[in-house]
This record gives C-alpha cells, sequence and structure tokens, in this order.
C-alpha cells in the first residue's frame, strides 16, 4: 500500500515537471510569435515544434513508464468549494487559479470532453459505422498509398539536392589522412623511416624481403612506386607509403634500427 | 635544526596520476580555415596561439619486448621556452562506453640538455618531426590544430616537407583518472565540430 503511494507521488512529481517544461516552452514559442513575427524565420518555429513534439514525447514515456500506477484508477473529488481567495492555491499555481469555486471546479477536474467536442466525436463515429467495413478499407488503402507516394518524392528531391550542391563541399576531412596523422604521432609511421635503414635492412630476417625494402628504400625509388608528378614527388610517396604499406611491414624498420643501435655499455 | 630542503629529501610519495584523454581527427587544408573560425567562436577568448615545435621521440630497447618510449619536445618560435619531456602510457582498453583514449601520462619540463641527457642514459632517438599549428583552450580542453612535417635530413629542422595535405586535430584533457565525465565533455565538444572535423578515439595499435 505504502509503495503504491510512494510511487504515485514520484510520478506526479515526475509529471509535474515534464508539464511545466512544456507549459514553458509554450509561452516562449507564443512569446515568440506574438513579439518577433516579423524576424522569425521558418527553421526557427520547426525548432519550436520539434521542441514541443519531444517534450510531449518525454511526458507520453513518463506516463507509459512501468512505475507509474494507472491514473485512470484514481478519483478526485472536491472536498470544499468555497468563494473566498485561496492564497495556497494563488501560490501554487502561479496565480492563475484565486478562488476554488463551483465556476473552477468543472473546468479543471473535467474528465470527459466538452458537450460540443462529444456530439461531435458521435457524429464522427456513426457516420464511420455507416459507409461500412470494405470500404473503409479502400479509403484507408488509397490514403496509404498516396502518403508513401509523398514521402519518395520528397526524399528522392532531397537525395539528388544533396548529392549535387553538397558533395564539392561536404569533404573537409579525409579518413585516410586522419589515420596516417595518427599513425604518424603516436609511432612515427612515414617519418622515420627515411633514414638508411636498408643497411641493416636486406640483413634482416623474419620480414619478407619486399617489406624491409619498402621500409629501407630511399626516396627516389618510393617516387617512381607513386608515379607522382615531380613537384609533389616526396609529400605524395610519402603518403603513399603510409597508406599502401600493410601492417607488418613497418615496425621491421623501426626494430632493425634499434638492432644496429644497442650495442651500448649500458644495457648489459 | 630545521628540516632540510624538500629537494635533498628522497621523492617517495607518489603524484596524483595524471591521465590524458584524447580525440584526434583532421581537416584537409581547404577547410583549415573555417575551422580555425569556428574554434575561435567556441574556445576561450585569448589571442589565437600559433606554435612551432620539434620533437623528438627515444626510445630505450630494454630487455622486455616492447621499448621504453620518451618523447622530447621543443620550441622552435619561443627563445627561452624550456623542453618538454613526456611520457604517453599504453591507451585504457576498458571501457567500450567511454568516448576519448585515456593513457597514462607524465609531463615534466627540462631544460636543454635533454637529448645529451636520454643519450647517455642509452635512448635513442627513434623518429623525429615539425609540428606546427595553433593552439586553442576551453577550460581544461585543450585543442591543437598542426600539421606535421618530416624533416628530410636528421637534425636539420629547416629542411622538412609536409606530411599529408592534412592538419591534424587533437583534443586533449590531462586530468586525474577515473573521470568519466571528462570524457562525456570532450564529446559534447567535439560534436560542436561536426561535420567540419570528425573527432574520435583512434586506437594507434590498429594503425600499426
Amino acid at each position: 500500500m505504502q509503495r503504491e503511494e510512494k510511487q504515485l507521488e514520484a510520478s506526479l512529481d515526475a509529471l509535474l515537471n515534464q508539464v511545466a517544461d512544456l507549459k514553458n516552452s509554450l509561452g516562449s514559442f507564443i512569446y515568440k510569435l506574438e513579439n518577433e513575427y516579423d524576424r522569425l524565420t521558418w527553421p526557427s518555429v520547426l525548432d519550436s515544434f520539434a521542441l514541443l513534439s519531444g517534450q510531449l514525447n518525454t511526458l507520453n514515456k513518463v506516463l507509459k513508464h512501468e512505475k507509474t500506477p494507472l491514473f485512470r484508477n484514481q478519483v478526485i473529488i472536491p472536498l470544499v468549494l468555497s468563494p473566498d481567495r485561496d492564497e495556497d492555491l494563488m501560490r501554487q499555481t502561479e496565480g492563475r487559479v484565486p478562488v476554488f469555486s463551483h465556476e473552477v471546479v468543472p473546468d479543471h477536474l473535467r474528465t470527459k470532453p466538452d458537450p460540443e467536442v462529444e456530439e461531435q466525436e458521435k457524429q464522427l463515429t456513426t457516420d464511420a459505422a455507416r459507409i461500412g467495413a470494405d470500404v473503409a478499407q479502400k479509403q484507408i488503402q488509397s490514403l496509404n498509398k498516396m502518403c508513401s507516394n509523398l514521402l519518395e518524392k520528397i526524399s528522392k528531391e532531397e537525395r539528388e539536392s544533396e548529392s549535387g550542391g553538397l558533395r564539392p563541399n561536404k569533404q573537409t576531412f579525409n579518413p585516410a589522412d586522419t589515420n596516417a596523422l595518427v599513425a604518424a604521432v603516436a609511432f612515427g609511421k612515414g617519418l622515420s623511416n627515411w633514414r638508411p635503414s636498408g643497411s641493416s635492412g636486406p640483413g634482416q630476417p623474419g620480414q619478407p624481403g619486399t617489406g624491409t625494402i619498402l621500409a629501407g628504400a630511399s626516396g627516389l625509388q618510393q617516387v617512381q612506386m607513386a608515379g607522382a608528378p615531380s613537384q609533389q614527388q616526396p609529400m605524395l610517396s610519402g603518403v603513399q607509403m603510409a597508406q599502401a604499406s600493410q601492417p607488418g611491414k613497418m615496425p621491421s624498420g623501426i626494430k632493425t634500427n634499434i638492432k644496429s643501435a644497442s650495442m651500448h655499455p649500458y644495457q648489459r | 635544526m630545521e628540516a632540510p630542503p624538500v629537494t635533498m629529501m628522497p621523492v617517495t610519495g607518489g603524484t596524483v596520476n595524471m591521465m590524458e584523454y584524447l580525440l584526434q581527427g583532421s581537416v584537409l587544408d581547404h577547410s583549415l580555415e573555417s575551422l580555425i573560425h569556428r574554434l575561435r567562436g567556441l574556445c576561450d577568448n585569448m589571442e589565437p596561439e600559433t606554435f612551432l615545435d620539434h620533437e623528438m621521440v627515444f626510445l630505450l630497447k630494454g630487455q622486455q619486448a616492447s621499448p621504453f618510449v620518451l618523447r622530447a619536445r621543443r620550441s622552435m618560435d619561443r627563445a627561452g621556452a624550456p623542453w618538454h619531456l613526456r611520457y604517453l602510457g599504453q591507451p585504457e582498453m576498458g571501457d567500450k562506453n567511454r568516448h576519448a583514449l585515456v593513457r597514462n601520462c607524465v609531463d615534466i619540463a627540462t631544460s636543454e640538455n635533454l637529448t645529451d641527457f636520454l643519450m647517455e642514459m642509452g635512448f635513442r632517438m627513434d623518429h623525429e618531426f615539425v609540428a606546427k599549428g595553433h593552439l586553442f583552450r576551453k577550460g581544461i580542453m585543450k585543442i591543437m590544430v598542426y600539421k606535421i612535417f618530416r624533416i628530410l635530413v636528421p637534425g636539420n629542422t629547416d629542411s622538412t616537407e609536409a606530411l599529408s595535405l592534412s592538419y591534424l586535430v587533437e583534443l586533449s584533457v590531462v586530468a586525474p583518472g577515473g573521470q568519466d565525465m571528462v570524457s562525456d565533455d570532450m564529446r559534447n565538444f567535439a560534436e560542436q565540430l561536426k561535420p567540419l572535423v570528425h573527432l574520435e578515439k583512434i586506437d594507434p595499435k590498429r594503425l600499426m
């Protein structure tokens, strides 16, 4: 019993917060529409709508949450109605409801829709029942088809404009370059292989011969491999080397360097 | 009898284990300007800071299989600035959800005879490069946008050539370990740089 009460309280609090957020965003949207209507842009209006829709979504989620008890089972009964001002109520409703009287209660504690709305809804249901099941089905199918056609047209238009306009501007970074640069900073890939490790390179077993040749080759050889124009020979070849060399061949370059230099007294 | 000066006492206490949180990406040369403008807007308001550094990476090949790596960095455009010695550990392979690469980091400033000292200790220089670029700060986050230049003649920092047509972009924070909020903040900042740059955690071992 107590747990349910606690749950009820917690879920009411969450609901209150959500509704307060929603109210605030609605308020700011209305303010924006009323006061800045000459400067308002469509994307800004879309932003406000998106915000509202997101908040409604979270509200729905809160209501659907498993820990929320069924509010349908709870009943609110007004116990005391008085035409006097109630300061407490004023404070809680931020000055909107000053009096808890018999005018206010029907509007605030209403659970059924307005009588006019109820009439319209009843008429709609009788209309729907009147036309018969298969006619209704046909109408549903044609609506679905029209919606999907429209969606297709919009997405095709979007794709075409994107591929035409954005693609030339889109490439602001090159992932292959990212990898090459990170490898260079992390362990010197493409940096140290300029030094002629070929002095001890060809003699080293273990790695395939092409590996050490790649690692220890001079710049000219690399250039012939890359076939780049003369101005950019060294740079392009460096990048080609970093990108084209397979993993496992680079470390051989580093190791041969160390081996040749490791005859140091302190090492022993 | 007064206590001996602090420098004479053995350093037995540990320092706080500082970790470096890192996100990396790159940007092509022609988009550099837009990236710089965006960073100037997003980062702390300060004079745009450029740097030209020469970094040398030293390896000590011991009995173990993996050599010990130390990075020595000196500024080529600021006279009188101390040299900077840095140790970076292996990236922590813990949490897949952690958004940044985390590795142990020890930084220290040294005098100019650092290379002689390291050579005497048995380190050998593995590779070197010149980094030229811009530095931005936002709170504790440091954003570096720099181009890596390969040094053609070892020891001669004048003959350099660019390694690629892109600038490397690094977002890093040095903070005590275990602070996941840091990597969340970094990811939020990285979101603001999309689609110009995609900053992500890149495991260097994958690129070997």
